[in-house]
């Protein structure tokens, strides 16, 4: 118990030395600009007033950038731990099972203006990806469920296939529409990127998020009882075909709003709870928020990675995770043991 | 068999059709075989058509693309895709020469064109200096050398002419020209932009940009506190549409004193003969007290 209070604070004063460096990467400012623009904004004295440059670069521009790779990051982290526990395999994944590219689907067909906007456009997107994911798992689900089981090959062959299919929709939707820059757009869609990160778009996910941490820490002990199987999970009173429908829900809505915010980024919902479990073990009380954790520094140093790769361009930061995410996937799909049928 | 006699034949097809020939060498190095003296010629790009009738040999134009509309007796022409390369429609109107930009077609396209027999040629226009050369190798290529040469006699002595006003003009504001307001579209290293802000009396920003057509970023732009924006989406443009996409630059100088122009965006990325004008109209919004309205 004590080592996971200390693997908590380790992470944090990670996360927090990441954003340090996170803010620091780009435009030369010149030696501290950038630590008394921190300095400036995070203390509640006014001090020493900072280059309005560097500040506006640095806490405009760079750190709602870092906060959103956070919280994606750590939103995917915790929804790909949920679904591996709802179909009890590790190669399930938000956007492997097709739920990202379901909501990609839907929030392009809102953002080029085919849907109309139902309430504000800062929830409209959101909700619309939140109904585009929902369907797409649904699906996938529904395809992959027999009488008395589910089908982990028949889960992962037709969750490939609907992302497949819901990327080509995105990608249809963009091309006709009269947006002048559709390759760029079906570029973030698909891909994914934090480039249009700002302070104003950060309350939705955020908030999404951790609604969504909440209610899957709440529901930790159904969560444990469901690793021991449907039938195992019933005898310990969990009313399993409820959980199963609240885990979907979810998932869609928590993918959902991120996908909005970012795009389709994919395979951090899979390392992640990987990575944490060998640290943490399988119990959800303790895997849930160092998911969080992980997964808001795993996409925070991909963001890194990409805008350090390619300085002057916007490299898709989905690209540097599928090139993290796919050796791993192959890796896992080859050693693993259980019956795939 | 069937193949051997469909190459034997593809063969004899490749075979020139009379007329003489000339080997030349393009803009992009290619050495490339054309009739001494075409009469049928494709343009691939709006600059190249722009060109192509500055040089006097608008006569000779078969078909143009559908992004072209100047000058505008080319609605009445044939228009052929371009991006992506429609070939059927270009060998359908049986050009003996293709002319093309190294801006925006892709000798990948040329590759496939010689394959069917039509001979490319790139044109890459990088400094103002350059548009009169290309009038005048455009006339050379076609056989109107004696109008190529007047008038690019002409634009270079309206460029001279402009060159008098600013060349003594030391107060150069550092001027940051881009193609969209929204995403941010410039140019890079390499581009023929530079030499227009230059001789308007402004350094560029994006000079030393190390991708010839980047995308800038936010910060890339506050950085560089530019004191002039110069967007090529009209002169009808709203400045504060700037501002409203992109919220974190009210303390750019050029927002903050005004400084931000729309332009004819034809003006600037085309290059052909009309980016003479476009140096004039920003020399007059870079220097509205020495040069004079347009």
């Amino acid at each position: 118990m004590k080592s996971a209070w200390l693997l908590v604070a380790g992470l944090t004063v990670l996360v927090l030395l990441s954003v340090v460096l996170a803010v620091s990467v780009g435009e030369d400012l010149g030696r501290g600009a950038v630590l008394r623009v921190l300095r400036h904004r995070l203390s509640f004295d006014a001090g020493a007033v900072p280059d309005p440059t560097a500040d506006r670069i640095v806490w405009l521009l760079r750190m709602p950038r870092a906060v959103l790779a956070l919280v994606v990051g750590g939103g995917l982290g915790i929804i790909g731990a949920a679904m591996q526990t709802l179909v009890r395999n590790p190669l399930a994944e938000p956007y492997i099972l097709g739920i990202s590219s379901g909501a990609t689907a839907g929030a392009s067909l809102f953002y080029l203006g085919f849907l109309p906007p139902l309430l504000s456009k800062a929830l409209s997107m959101p909700l619309a990806a939140f109904l585009g994911g929902l369907l797409s798992i649904t699906i996938v689900y529904l395809v992959a469920r027999s009488a008395t089981r589910l089908s982990v090959a028949r889960l992962l062959l037709a969750g490939v296939a609907m992302a497949a299919l819901m990327g080509s929709v995105t990608s249809f939707i963009t091309f006709s529409s009269p947006d002048p820059d559709k390759l760029r757009a079906v570029l973030f869609w698909l891909l994914g990127s934090l480039h249009r990160a700002t302070w104003s778009l950060l309350p939705a996910p955020a908030v999404v998020t951790a609604a969504g941490l909440v209610t899957l820490l709440a529901l930790a002990r159904p969560l444990d009882a469901m690793l021991l199987g449907d039938e195992g999970a019933r005898g310990l009173g969990v009313p399993v075909e409820a959980l199963k429908r609240i885990l979907i829900i979810v998932a869609a809505l928590v993918t959902g709003t991120l996908v909005a915010a970012s795009g389709a980024i994919g395979f951090v919902g899979l390392i992640v709870p990987h990575a944490v479990r060998s640290f943490v073990g399988v119990t959800h009380r303790r895997l849930l928020p160092a998911c969080f954790f992980a997964g808001a520094l795993f996409l925070l140093w991909a963001d890194l990675a990409a805008r350090a790769l390619l300085p002057s361009q916007e490299l898709p930061v989905g690209i540097i995770t599928a090139l993290c995410g796919v050796p791993f996937f192959l890796v896992l799909l080859r050693r693993s043991t259980y019956d795939h049928g | 068999m069937l193949l051997v006699i469909l190459a034997a034949l593809g063969g004899c097809a490749a075979q020139p059709q009379g007329g003489d020939l000339v080997l030349v060498t393009d803009d992009l190095g290619r050495t490339v075989q054309l009739p001494a003296a075409p009469q049928r010629v494709l343009t691939l790009a709006p600059s190249v058509t722009e060109v192509v009738f500055a040089a006097g040999a608008g006569d000779k134009v078969v078909g143009v693309t559908t992004a072209d509309d100047y000058p505008p007796t080319v609605a009445s022409l044939p228009r052929i895709s371009a991006l992506p390369v429609d070939f059927e429609a270009i060998v359908a109107l049986r050009p003996d020469l293709v002319l093309a930009s190294d801006q925006i077609n892709s000798p990948q396209d040329a590759a496939t064109l010689a394959a069917v027999d039509v001979p490319v040629y790139f044109m890459g226009v990088r400094s103002l200096d350059g548009v009169l050369v290309a009038i005048r190798t455009v006339g050379g290529l076609l056989g109107t050398s004696a109008v190529a040469s007047r008038v690019a006699d002409s634009l270079g002595a309206s460029l001279t002419a402009l060159r008098a006003l600013t060349d003594s003009i030391t107060v150069r504001p550092s001027t940051l020209l881009l193609i969209g307001d929204k995403t941010l579209y410039a140019f890079g290293r390499g581009s023929y932009t530079h030499s227009m802000i230059s001789l308007a009396g402004g350094v560029s920003v994006t000079e030393s940009h190390e991708t010839t057509a980047p995308i800038l970023k936010d910060e890339y732009v506050l950085a560089r506190r530019p004191e002039v924006i110069v967007i090529t989406a009209g002169t009808d443009y709203e400045p504060s549409m700037l501002l409203e996409h992109h919220p974190t630059w009210d303390i750019v100088p050029a927002l903050q004193q005004g400084r931000v122009y729309g332009v004819p965006g034809d003006y600037f990325v085309r290059p052909g003969p009309r980016l003479i004008a476009g140096a004039w109209h920003l020399a007059w919004r870079l220097h509205p007290s020495v040069v004079p309205a347009p």
